[in-house]
């Protein structure tokens, strides 16, 4: 369980102060699939980041799993990050020098798996994202969509608490959205994997469990929805497709 | 530490096989350089020191060097002494001598050289110069009216070629004019010509002791003695040894002789050396320090992914060191490789120095210095960039 309490986040100094979260409280269950949606600047990148341990709030608590992060040192919270938490990117951000197997090899070994382990975790999580085949290809031979998949096999390699995405198919065409978007809420359905994703993109409020949305550094409101994911697709494209 | 240094080397060993190669190569090519010029000069100045100081066992002082005692010109009752030294254990050869300035004339030309007056059996049991007569033939005991020039002060008709004062072209079969320092002036006919590209033999001249004794009116007397030793490198014991069968002259050893003509020249070398040295490291510097750097902010925002989906800083910064310690590693054995070739064709074509053919030496120590300088050299060059380009925060690197 992920648990944010009063979070703040003020960028500059002086008079040139940017409030980017304005005391955000946010829960997030194990299993859940949560979207946080909002215009730009309205703070759901930031709120990611602190969740994602990539930043630091000015003010505010986070705990994980009972643990509160704000009390990590860098090198703890490296682990943290390597042990408990997934994170995809908006571009995909692969290693360019290494194969669809390294690229997801890496995180299993820096945790000190043995190469028969790093391996088999690697190809039995390459077959669940559908790259089974494409497993010895470089980043740069690869589409867009696979270059994700990857970049998902690779977050979820070490089993992580929390799966983080950063608009994950704001590169990505409508079909290669879609094949994403299942993916996660197959992923969510099959493993109870925790997902936390954000996204400024309407259609895709059809797969989370539950909607965040942001204004201006402060939660708007929040939706929960049933029946995440059995409508259709882009608004664009037939439903189903 | 291990499960890091893996991962470390698994990053650095993917980016080198899977990265640019060109610039790679290039880098490898230019430390390769640096290797070979860290050794090559300090090699040519150890083979020069190595050359003069055998040229100054070989043709000027053997092994030890005996003086008259202070305020005395003369060592008298040489015969005497040197018998005496002739049994001691360790020594092979004595050769009593008179080192006199003179003037030589020929044909107008006019030289002060100095005058080696000797025993030429003595002489051949301690230095080769009787081994290195270009034209005529070196003096005999029994020589009398006979002189041996150096090449240099022989020298050439065509006075241009001549690096040193000469005599502007004497042949063998020619008679030149010696004036002593006693005013006495004698006609000698050139028996040889010397050319042993040593300075002390190449630029003076040679007679018997006999004729300088005629010259002088004195007998069994001479200013020098030079001994020579069954060991080279243990002079200070056979020194002693001298000292201890109750020699009471003065015992000089090659190298205090020869010190201040061979540190002059050596320390100059050390100079130009140690320049070398140091603009070849900073070259290795910045060569490898500018690659990793690049190499570094053109992969900041993927450091930045790095670091946020949990790999370590100083996994990082490990695996550019590894990069950096592969350039050095291939690099150093490209450049042993140039080093191996150029000593093959030196050996084929040695350089010419003044003192003759320099054989570059490559000693242990030499080397062992080398590879650890270009070892740290290159360490710091790969740690500083990836230390300061990991430094930057996560968000600001994914950001770029």
């Amino acid at each position: 369980m992920i648990i944010c309490k009063d979070l703040t986040k003020v960028y500059g100094i002086g008079a040139v102060q940017v409030r980017a979260l304005a005391g955000v409280s946010v829960r997030i269950m194990r299993g859940e699939f949560v979207g946080i949606m909002g215009p730009s600047g309205s703070g759901k990148s930031t709120l990611l980041h602190m969740c994602g341990l990539l930043d630091r709030p000015t003010s505010g608590s986070i705990t994980i799993d009972g643990i509160d992060v704000g009390t990590l040192d860098e090198r703890a919270r490296t682990q943290f990050r390597l042990n408990r938490l997934g994170y995809v990117f908006q571009d995909y951000a692969l290693v360019p020098e290494l194969t669809a197997k390294e690229n997801v090899y890496l995180p299993s070994m820096t945790r000190g798996m043995t190469a028969r382990e790093c391996t088999l975790a690697c190809s039995e999580i390459l077959t669940l994202v559908g790259l089974g085949n494409r497993i010895h290809h470089l980043p740069g031979q690869m589409s867009g969509g696979e270059q994700q998949r990857v970049a998902i096999a690779r977050a979820l390699v070490n089993r992580p608490t929390l799966l983080l995405a950063d608009e994950p198919c704001a590169n990505l065409d409508s079909r290669n959205s879609k094949i994403i978007l299942d993916l996660f809420q197959r992923l969510n359905r099959d493993l109870h994997q925790t997902i936390v994703m954000v996204s400024h993109e309407e259609w895709h409020m059809q797969y989370f469990d539950r909607i965040i949305s942001m204004k201006d550094g402060v939660i708007e409101k929040e939706e929960r929805r049933s029946g995440a994911g059995e409508s259709g697709g882009p608004p664009h494209e037939p439903a189903g497709a | 530490m291990f499960e890091e240094s893996k991962v470390a080397f698994f990053l650095a060993k993917r980016s080198i096989v899977r990265g640019n190669k060109g610039t790679l190569s290039l880098t490898i090519l230019i430390i390769g350089m640096v290797f070979v010029n860290l050794i090559f000069l300090p090699s040519i100045i150890t083979g020069v020191a190595v050359l003069f100081n055998q040229q100054s066992i070989d043709y000027s002082y053997g092994n030890l060097v005996i003086e008259p005692k202070k305020n005395q010109v003369f060592i008298n009752n040489v015969g005497e002494l040197q018998r005496k030294l002739e049994r001691i254990p360790g020594v092979t050869g004595v050769s009593p001598r008179y080192v006199a300035a003179v003037t030589i004339v020929y044909k107008g030309n006019q030289v002060t050289p100095a005058l080696y007056a000797i025993n030429p059996d003595d002489e051949q049991t301690v230095l080769k110069t009787s081994t290195k007569v270009s034209s005529g033939s070196f003096l005999a005991g029994a020589d009398s009216g006979q002189i041996v020039l150096g090449s240099r002060l022989a020298g050439n008709e065509n006075e241009k070629l001549d690096a040193t004062p000469s005599l502007g072209g004497v042949d063998v079969g020619k008679v030149v004019e010696v004036t002593f320092n006693n005013g006495v002036s004698r006609q000698y006919r050139v028996k040889g010509i010397l050319t042993s590209n040593s300075f002390g033999v190449d630029t003076n001249a040679f007679i018997t002791r006999t004729e300088y004794e005629d010259a002088f009116g004195f007998r069994d007397r001479a200013n020098q003695i030079l001994v020579r030793t069954r060991e080279t490198g243990k002079e200070n014991e056979m020194r002693n040894t001298l000292l201890s069968y109750g020699v009471q002259e003065e015992i000089w050893t090659w190298q205090e002789k020869s010190a201040n003509f061979l540190n002059q020249i050596i320390g100059s070398f050390n100079i130009i050396n140690f320049i070398g040295t140091a603009v070849s490291l900073v070259i290795a510097v910045v060569v490898i320090f500018i690659v990793i750097f690049i190499n570094t902010v053109y992969r900041r925002k993927q450091i930045g992914i790095l670091k946020a989906i949990g790999i370590d800083r100083s996994i990082i910064i490990k695996s550019y060191l590894f990069q950096a310690l592969f350039i050095f590693a291939i690099g150093t054995l490209m450049g042993g490789l140039f080093l191996l070739i150029i000593l093959q064709l030196l050996a084929a074509n040695p350089i010419v120095f003044p003192g003759g053919p320099v054989a570059p030496v490559v000693d242990l120590p030499l080397i062992v210095r080398s590879i650890v300088s270009l070892f740290l050299v290159s360490l710091i060059a790969g740690y500083v960039p990836a230390w300061i380009t990991t430094k930057e925060d996560i968000l600001s690197a994914i950001r770029g």
